[in-house]
């Protein structure tokens, strides 16, 4: 297969499985014949790519500088304490990851936060929270 | 004063109601006029270095190849800017048409846009932009009855702000690994799969697109003999409204366009300093804000227009928390490729954290101007070259405050 097609396989795999396992890395390397130190590499590069299982749900805080200026700290504070897992970390029941992230451009509206494809702006603690009851 | 309407013209979001006008011009003109009028217009690369793009344009269509790639750079991550993202979700056929007219000149067949993976909704719209493109048969071969044939493809970035930087941006199309080569050889000799490749911001692309419809002349007309054009500058921090907006070169200071657009500062607090180009440029204290909004004289001011993030802060924070806050986001997105910027990033988070609160000494500053410095020197890509400009220009501006704590009372 042609490499250029190589993010978009792995962003496939990632949203059937929340990871990529090591059996699609297996594949991966036989369909873009590489070896497979090589696409778990490459996959270990960017941050949106994980090879352990996340949560249901992928919960963003940006704390860039705009953000961050706009009180992101508290917004994150509250999340980390009303789930009980810090940045990173996975709930116990594997429905949410926790992810302190860097810019998501929505610098004019932050603090920001995205729940898997979802972008919330103007977000405060009691919004961020219910944001996250919301979830099913 | 209001917004100078350049780019902001003609906004469409759907392909079968834009008449690709531009375009049409453009092969009505030939490659070479379009590269002319380009080079005519003066326009700098939007993304944040300010290469001339004509230039660029200008040197890959004199590569011989049997392939050459056209990539549009949509994986906007600097810190305070958002303008590239408002273009892809507001005006993103005239981003596809700055594209043709650029792959048309340059003489590539083959396209990309790079779209950083956080932007879910820009991708949703330009994979419906692609679809409808090739519906319409904008996209194809022989398109509009020319001899111009053009395919083109859409990336979905994965979380990697040094993708941004142009060869990273292409090893990660290979499936590699998003760090920089070596230069040269440049991308329009040996790029993308090692063809002649021009990598373009988005704005960039759509000023191409407005200058070949309304021609050079106009354009020439708006901004200063260096700085041509308008510029969509990205306000945010501590400012009342917040957003993007349309500046003409030359035509406000930097405190106007704060005073004016963005409505002041939040809470009628006072100004600080403002960083005018995203995090990866020197600060300019409040003293040194009345300056006409240009390349030249924010660089004459020692720092740079950079993407056109201009961040508004306020007197109160505590400064080496939001020093802590920058280098936190190098440490992080560094490749990881270049020694010094991956050691000394690190180091000077190190430093920084342990100083949270207790205040910074003169020795330790030093070191961190001083680890600034060789990763300047001996970092290969802009992320490295340009990681500690912020935090210099603190410890520059402000010593004495850094020294007691970081916080000051105003």
């Amino acid at each position: 297969m042609n490499s250029d097609k190589f993010l978009d396989r792995a962003h496939d795999i990632q949203d059937t499985y929340g990871y990529i396992p090591e059996g699609e890395i297996d594949k991966m390397a036989k369909e873009f014949d590489v070896p497979r130190a090589k696409v778990y590499g490459s996959i270990r590069f960017y941050s949106m790519f994980y090879t352990e299982p996340t949560g249901k749900y992928i919960i963003r805080v940006c704390d860039s500088l705009s953000c961050h200026i706009n009180d992101s700290k508290s917004i994150v504070d509250s999340i980390k304490n009303y789930l009980g897992i810090d940045d990173g970390e996975t709930t116990e029941n594997k429905k949410f990851t926790l992810e302190v992230v860097e810019c998501l451009g929505h610098c004019g509206e932050g603090p920001v936060m995205m729940v898997n494809d979802e972008m919330y702006t103007h977000v405060s603690k009691n919004m961020a929270l219910d944001i996250i009851k919301d979830c099913t | 004063m209001s917004e100078k309407y350049f780019l902001k013209e003609n906004m469409e979001k759907n392909v079968s109601d834009y008449d690709f006008s531009a375009f049409k011009k453009a092969l009505k003109m030939g490659q070479n006029k379009v590269i002319k009028e380009i080079e005519d217009s003066g326009l700098k690369g939007r993304g944040g270095a300010g290469f001339p793009t004509g230039f660029k344009w200008k040197l890959a269509s004199q590569q011989e190849a049997d392939l050459k790639y056209f990539i549009c750079n949509g994986d906007e991550g600097e810190p305070g800017t958002f303008k590239d993202r408002l273009l892809m979700e507001d005006s993103p056929v005239k981003v596809l048409e700055g594209i043709m007219i650029g792959a048309f000149a340059v003489g590539a067949s083959q396209g990309y846009i790079y779209i950083r993976g956080e932007y879910a909704k820009p991708i949703k719209i330009f994979n419906k932009i692609i679809k409808e493109a090739k519906k319409e048969q904008v996209l194809g071969e022989n398109i509009f009855g020319s001899d111009f044939s053009f395919e083109m493809k859409l990336i979905k970035g994965a979380g990697a702000y040094v993708c941004g930087d142009e060869t990273s941006l292409i090893n990660s199309i290979e499936g590699h690994r998003g760090i920089s080569r070596i230069k040269p050889p440049y991308p329009i000799e040996k790029g993308l799969f090692d063809k002649p490749t021009v990598v373009n911001n988005v704005e960039t692309l759509s000023c191409a697109a407005e200058i070949i419809n309304q021609g050079s002349d106009t354009y020439n007309e708006l901004g200063t003999e260096n700085s041509r054009g308008t510029k969509l500058v990205c306000l945010s921090g501590d400012i009342n409204e917040p957003g993007v907006y349309e500046v003409e070169f030359g035509s406000m200071t930097i405190r106007e366009i704060i005073q004016e657009f963005g409505k002041g500062i939040k809470n009628n607090k006072e100004l600080k300093f403002v960083i005018p180009g995203g995090i990866s440029t020197s600060i300019l204290s409040n003293d040194k804000i009345d300056i006409p909004y240009t390349y030249e004289d924010i660089e004459k001011a020692e720092s740079s227009l950079g993407s056109g993030a201009l961040i508004v802060v306020a007197k109160g924070h505590d400064l080496i928390d939001l020093m802590l806050n920058a280098s936190r986001f190098y440490m992080d997105e560094t490749c990881g490729t270049c020694f010094p910027c991956r050691e000394g990033n690190r180091q000077v988070h190190h430093m920084l954290k342990k100083a949270m609160g207790k205040g910074i000494d003169h020795n330790k500053t030093e070191l961190i101007k001083d680890i600034g410095k060789t990763i300047r020197l001996a970092s290969r890509c802009g992320l490295g070259q340009s990681s500690l400009n912020f935090i210099g220009s603190v410890i520059d501006e402000y010593p004495n405050e850094l020294l007691i704590g970081g916080v000051d009372n105003g």
